[in-house]
């Protein structure tokens, strides 16, 4: 049974909101999940080789064209809030994430 | 609080480097890439598409010049390729970041195992072991600042860097000087512009350093301590990597002393730079800033490189820097420094070579010199590179055969190098029917230096005493009655003859 720090958790990493009421709910939906990924762990894959993606293809590349992209009109009207030409957020310290 | 006296401290610094790749694309989306120069200064969130903004229903597809980039930039750095390497999303929410998760590479990056050789302001040859390059897309950027000047109370959004292809170069622990540190990444800078992957414009943010560091210091008992590791994030100029090193390197041991504070599990901590004060700020994170819960992106599928596309990169890497360097002083005798400058620009070293080619090694002395002298100051003065004058090898050949043959004197090199600027004609089309020869009628130079000495007749008596420095004045005169198109040389040869025996 997955704990319920461990939902807190998952959703504070996911900048979820949730109720407290919700908790025990949301960890025994999120361990039937886990309990499913169990099972399937028990699976004997020796020798097999490991999967990166369940489509038998590779190397879909673009040649490096570009294109025109999108008006900046489109870009601002989705967002929250505004100044100037840029999307404005609450005050972020720091340079940036990366 | 440790009192033991410190027998030997030695620093231990690795580096990871981000390089921007200056494709015309993004890295997963054919909007134009703001590492580009045509789009480097787009206004504000106009290089944005849904991909980039993350919009539903979007999907990402692979750029292949970004591919083949960074293969080419890890053929130079001696790495194995993956045959097979694949994308995984790394998961966490900013501002900067629309979809809240990077595309990266975890466990299969594109190049691994590698190494540099840099030589030393010491003299002494250093490798420098590559663990990998992988590729990942960049962020966008958060400023504060508005048009105009005033700065705003939150944070301003700008995507066009979002999305923009990044070689993340990471290296084994292998520095203990910071003076090392900034010669490989200046070296490195001069090898990703030369393979044309990027400007590699530090202001820009082309190029990103992130050295991680500490200290091993054996103590007088014996004991032998590593003091927690500290990466120093997001430094864009070399003498910030270099400040940084050398704040650290104070530091850790000031905070040893203090905490007894060893490396290990959970010791590591993130620390900024400030420009200012020259000093490194501790980062304050939340504790679960670094899970990001990677996992294959479904979105995209892997890489696979055979054999034939290897080959067919590998067939573009050209001789590198470091190679060129050692060839122009080996083989053509160039002195070091100058054969540092020629190989900045591979535009440059291509046009050297060119024009070396064109007569024999025994003039790249007198090439290199003109390019370096006068071609240089010409590219200077417009503001362009000495390849982008409009000044072909064979042109620049031409020069050189005019001046060994003593037909071009010192004094016209300008004025013709700013005649083939731009034009198809010879070097001595050009210079011939513009009056640039020297004049080789003895018998003219011989009056001309008779008049100068007539009129000079001080001059002339003191270099008749030794005192040769008298003689600049008769030159002078000889010149100007020639208009220029004598060589400075052959006066000053003929007026030596007359004046002393």
């Amino acid at each position: 049974m997955l704990s319920e720090e461990a939902v807190r958790k998952v959703a504070r990493l996911s900048r979820l909101a949730i109720d407290e009421s919700q908790i025990p709910r949301y960890a025994d939906q999120l361990s039937s999940i886990l309990q499913h990924i169990e099972r399937i762990q028990e699976l004997d894959v020796e020798g097999v080789e490991p999967m990166a993606h369940p489509l038998p293809l590779n190397n879909r590349l673009d040649d490096d064209v570009p294109n025109e992209g999108m008006p900046i009109e489109d870009l601002l009207k989705n967002a929250p809030s505004v100044r100037d030409d840029y999307i404005s957020v609450p005050k972020v310290l720091g340079e940036g994430s990366s | 609080m440790n009192d033991v006296a410190i027998r030997t401290k030695r620093l231990k610094v690795g580096l990871e480097i981000h390089v921007e790749l200056q494709t015309r694309s993004k890295m997963f989306t054919r909007t134009p890439n703001v590492a580009h120069p045509d789009f480097e200064d787009a206004p504000p969130n106009t290089l944005v598409d849904p991909v980039v903004a993350a919009l539903p229903g979007t999907l990402p597809v692979m750029n292949r010049a970004a591919v083949e980039m960074s293969m080419l930039v890890g053929l130079a750095l001696g790495c194995d390729i993956a045959r097979f390497s694949k994308w995984d999303r790394k998961n966490y929410y900013y501002p900067d970041l629309p979809k809240g998760y990077q595309i990266s590479q975890y466990d299969l990056p594109l190049c691994h195992d590698g190494e540099f050789m840099i030589r030393t302001d010491e003299g002494d040859d250093r490798r420098i072991g590559i663990i990998r390059a992988h590729l990942e897309e960049d962020t966008g950027k958060l400023g504060h600042d508005l048009p105009g000047g005033s700065t705003f109370e939150g944070s301003l959004v700008d995507l066009n860097r979002a999305g923009t292809p990044l070689l993340e170069i990471v290296t084994h622990p292998d520095f203990d000087r910071a003076e090392d540190v900034v010669t490989f990444g200046q070296e490195l800078r001069v090898l990703c512009r030369f393979l044309g992957v990027t400007q590699g414009v530090m202001q820009r943010g082309h190029m990103r350093f992130e050295p991680n560091i500490n200290l091993e210091m054996e103590l007088e008992d014996g004991r032998v301590v590593k003091t927690p590791i500290v990466e120093v994030k997001n430094l864009n100029s070399f003498r910030a990597v270099r400040g940084a090193i050398e704040h650290e390197y104070d530091r850790q041991e000031v905070e040893w002393r203090e905490t007894g504070r060893e490396m290990g599990p959970g010791a590591k901590s993130t620390y900024g730079w400030d420009d200012e004060k020259m000093v490194t700020v501790l980062q304050r994170e939340k504790e679960d800033a670094h899970d990001y819960r990677y996992f294959p992106d479904p979105d995209l599928v892997p890489v696979v490189v055979d054999d034939a596309w290897l080959e067919e990169v590998r067939a573009q890497l050209p001789e590198l820097p470091a190679a060129r360097r050692t060839r122009y002083v080996d083989d053509f005798g160039l002195r070091e420094k100058d054969a540092v400058v020629l190989v900045e620009e591979r535009g440059l070293s291509e046009l050297f070579e060119a024009s070396v080619a064109t007569l024999n090694d025994g003039s790249a002395v007198a090439i290199a010199k003109l390019l370096l002298n006068q071609c240089a100051k010409r590219a200077n003065e417009s503001g362009c590179g000495v390849h982008q004058l409009g000044i072909s090898a064979d042109q620049i050949a031409g020069v050189i055969k005019l001046r060994e043959a003593d037909e071009l004197g010192t004094q016209s090199i300008d004025a013709l190098l700013a005649l083939l600027s731009g034009s198809d004609d010879s070097a001595r089309e050009l210079a011939e029917r513009e009056g640039l020869l020297v004049i080789v009628d003895e018998s003219q130079l011989d009056a001309w230096c008779d008049e100068a000495i007539a009129a000079n007749e001080q001059a002339a008596e003191d270099v008749r005493n030794g005192k040769m420095a008298a003689i600049g004045r008769l030159v002078g005169h000889v010149m100007k009655s020639s208009g220029g198109s004598v060589d400075a040389k052959s006066v000053q040869a003929g007026l030596r003859k007359k004046l002393t025996n």
